[in-house]
């Protein structure tokens, strides 16, 4: 069982190294002119050596590295037209163009990707959980073919057409304007600020979430002791939320977390259309600005964040299935 | 493969029959092949024609968008400057000469436009379905079949792709790439940009793509190499590329189909998704995603510039997502209707 862990740890390390090693060689190794695109059009010698000089651009790639990685572990000092910045222990890298440590966006953009995530999952996850116990229980029904059939509709809808027709028709009209205020600052404001998204995430996602939780519950609900439980005289009400959910929802929760580690990488949409400032819309910004630095950072925490949630989603699983520790 | 020539609804008997009798085979179905028999149902399924009708009018589209520009007397790049007013609004609405009037700014023709537009898409999504499909078995068959080192560098290869956040990468590609093959950011015109950014978009697509498939066959191909007829080619002699391409392939269509008929729209979203966001397709591509990009601004006042190219990759995606789903079912023993 811990030689299972070890070895499903010490791949993920292995799979995060070699994505911080591919990116850093594609974007500071590859035969392109960093330091040129890092600097700007309006770009003087000397801002030019003193860049080139901070990222160790004339040392072998493999000190480059060394040095990259010593950054994130100890933390490291860029020195810029003579002053000296800090850039501590998890030390990313510097934007050049925003004038701050990569870390310190990214932890900036971090909190307003988990709102529209963890917001939209709530979401998605209670209605279609809702939705599709609904369908299960009335299976064959005009509503369950309703049910079934416009989940697969909404499901083939490019999700970008349905966050920018929101973001043009309905906010301002039906739904507050989309803005970002940090929860601890205005919790009111936090959430009418990213209803919007919310909404539009979490209706879109929550089609799947009604097929997958139709299955589930209709596969529950055929069990044995739900029989049992019926043939005791329990209200039905009581049998489908006691004994059909819990056990049907198993599957569904697994989906949850996958989904959850996904659009956490994946909000580029939401974010830009909406104009909220998280993680996508900063590595947008920073492919406009040409801000290598930063999309090297956003890369490299965007595979941890996926690599870290499969591993704990793994091992969670083992506990839940005996049959995977075999494997 | 057995459950599908049990499967009463093709056999041509009565669904009533009882169970018993239903497992003995009918003459008629005998030698039909899985795609064959996949290819019956889905002939039968009403909402899977329709789609494949919608789809394969927008190919016609694509295919023949020249001759379209042509017999509307229009072409995408002319300015109409004299059709637009001083605050670049159109003057004119859709007539017998635009039939879908003209973009508000330039001027130029929306119809034309919006044929040549339908071609970026597809051929985006169309290439990088066949490469990631082609990569994808590949590396499946070779890491399924094989034991030892090479299973365990290809399924590490296929985990680290899956691993990559896909969209950030696909942002990140196409800026490194334009100073790779152009050098320096001075003097790139629009039009080596734009081509840079089609190459890389297919480029990007594929790569983030094929590991699920390789994944997929991988499975497939380590259950099937137990089975009797790849030990009697073992025994036999067959040369390894033999059994790979001969023996398993064949027995995979359902998978490959099934993959890359989902995959396909799922690529079609992206390209347009990106486009829209400035990080996909660039001028002077005419392209749906970068008309919609300009048309948001000019929503309230031009919905039509805006709704044409929304509705047609609404379309265009929906059909082949529903078609997908129908090919998945016709594929899929299970199903019963």
């Amino acid at each position: 069982m811990l030689l299972y862990f070890l070895r499903r740890a010490a791949s993920a390390i292995s799979v995060i190294f070699a994505t911080l090693v591919a990116s850093y060689a594609l974007f500071l190794l590859a035969p392109t002119d960093p330091v040129g695109t890092i600097c700007g059009p309006k770009c003087t010698p000397d801002r030019a050596a003193d860049i080139s000089a901070a990222l160790h651009l004339e040392d072998p790639a493999l000190q480059q590295i060394g040095v990259y990685l010593k950054g994130i572990v100890a933390g490291r000092e860029y020195e810029i037209g003579g002053t000296v910045r800090e850039c501590d222990a998890p030390c990313l890298g510097y934007s050049f163009a925003l004038g701050r440590p990569v870390t310190e966006l990214i932890a900036d953009a971090l909190p307003v990707t988990l709102s529209i995530v963890l917001g939209g999952a709530v979401v998605y996850f209670s209605v279609g959980v809702l939705v599709g116990t609904l369908a299960a229980r009335h299976r064959g029904t005009t509503l369950d073919r309703v049910a079934v059939g416009s989940s697969l509709t909404i499901n083939s809808v490019p999700y970008f057409i349905v966050v920018l027709l929101v973001a043009l028709y309905a906010t301002n009209v039906v739904l507050p304007a989309a803005q970002y205020t940090s929860l601890l600052e205005n919790p009111l404001a936090w959430a009418s600020g990213l209803l919007a998204a919310w909404i539009t995430l979490g209706l879109t996602n929550a089609a799947s979430y009604t097929r997958y939780s139709r299955a589930s519950m209709i596969e529950s609900l055929g069990q044995d002791y739900v029989r049992t439980a019926r043939s005791k005289g329990i209200s039905e009400r009581r049998v489908v939320y006691r004994h059909g959910v819990r056990a049907g929802l198993t599957p569904v929760v697994t989906i949850v977390g996958l989904d959850i580690a996904y659009q956490l990488t994946n909000t580029l949409f939401t974010e830009s259309i909406f104009g909220l400032p998280g993680l996508g819309r900063l590595t947008l910004n920073a492919f406009n600005t040409y801000d290598l630095p930063v999309l090297l950072g956003s890369v490299l925490v965007g595979s941890t964040v996926l690599v870290t949630m499969n591993l704990i989603i793994d091992i969670l699983y083992t506990f839940l299935d005996p049959r995977v520790r075999l494997a | 493969m057995e459950p599908l020539i049990d499967d009463p609804a093709l056999t041509g008997k009565p669904l009533s029959a009882e169970p018993g009798t239903v497992t003995k085979k009918s003459s008629s179905t005998q030698g039909k092949s899985l795609t064959q028999i996949a290819m019956a149902r889905l002939r039968k399924d009403k909402t899977a024609m329709v789609c494949l009708s919608i789809v394969v009018f927008f190919v016609l589209i694509a295919v023949f968008a020249p001759l379209l520009a042509k017999l509307e007397g229009q072409d995408p790049t002319t300015y109409h400057m004299d059709l637009v007013d001083d605050y670049g609004f159109p003057t004119i609405g859709p007539n017998s000469e635009h039939w879908f009037g003209v973009e508000p700014r330039l001027g130029r023709d929306n119809f034309a436009r919006w044929v040549y537009g339908a071609r970026p898409s597809l051929i985006v999504a169309a290439s990088a379905t066949v490469i990631s499909t082609l990569i994808g078995v590949v590396v499946g068959l070779v890491a399924g079949f094989a034991r030892g080192w090479v299973d365990r560098m290809l399924s590490w290869v296929i985990d680290f792709t899956l691993s990559l956040p896909s969209l950030l990468f696909a942002i990140a590609v196409p800026a490194v790439a334009v100073s790779v093959i152009y050098g320096a950011q001075e003097g790139v015109s629009a039009e080596q940009t734009s081509d840079v950014r089609f190459y890389s978009l297919i480029f990007v697509l594929s790569f983030v793509g094929w590991a699920n498939l390789a994944r997929l066959i991988r499975g497939e191909v380590l259950s099937l190499r137990e089975r009797e007829f790849i030990q009697a080619a073992r025994v036999l002699g067959v040369p390894t590329h033999k059994i790979l391409f001969k023996e398993l392939l064949p027995n995979l269509v359902a998978p490959i189909v099934v993959a890359s008929s989902l995959a396909l729209p799922t690529y079609i979203v992206t390209e347009a998704g990106l486009t829209v966001l400035g990080v996909g397709l660039s001028e002077p591509t005419p392209s749906w995603g970068l008309t919609i990009s300009a048309a948001t601004s000019y929503y309230r006042e031009d919905p039509l510039y805006l709704w044409i190219p929304v509705l047609g990759i609404t379309i265009l995606v929906i059909s082949l997502s529903l078609l997908g789903d129908a090919i998945r079912d016709a594929f899929d023993p299970r199903t019963r209707r």
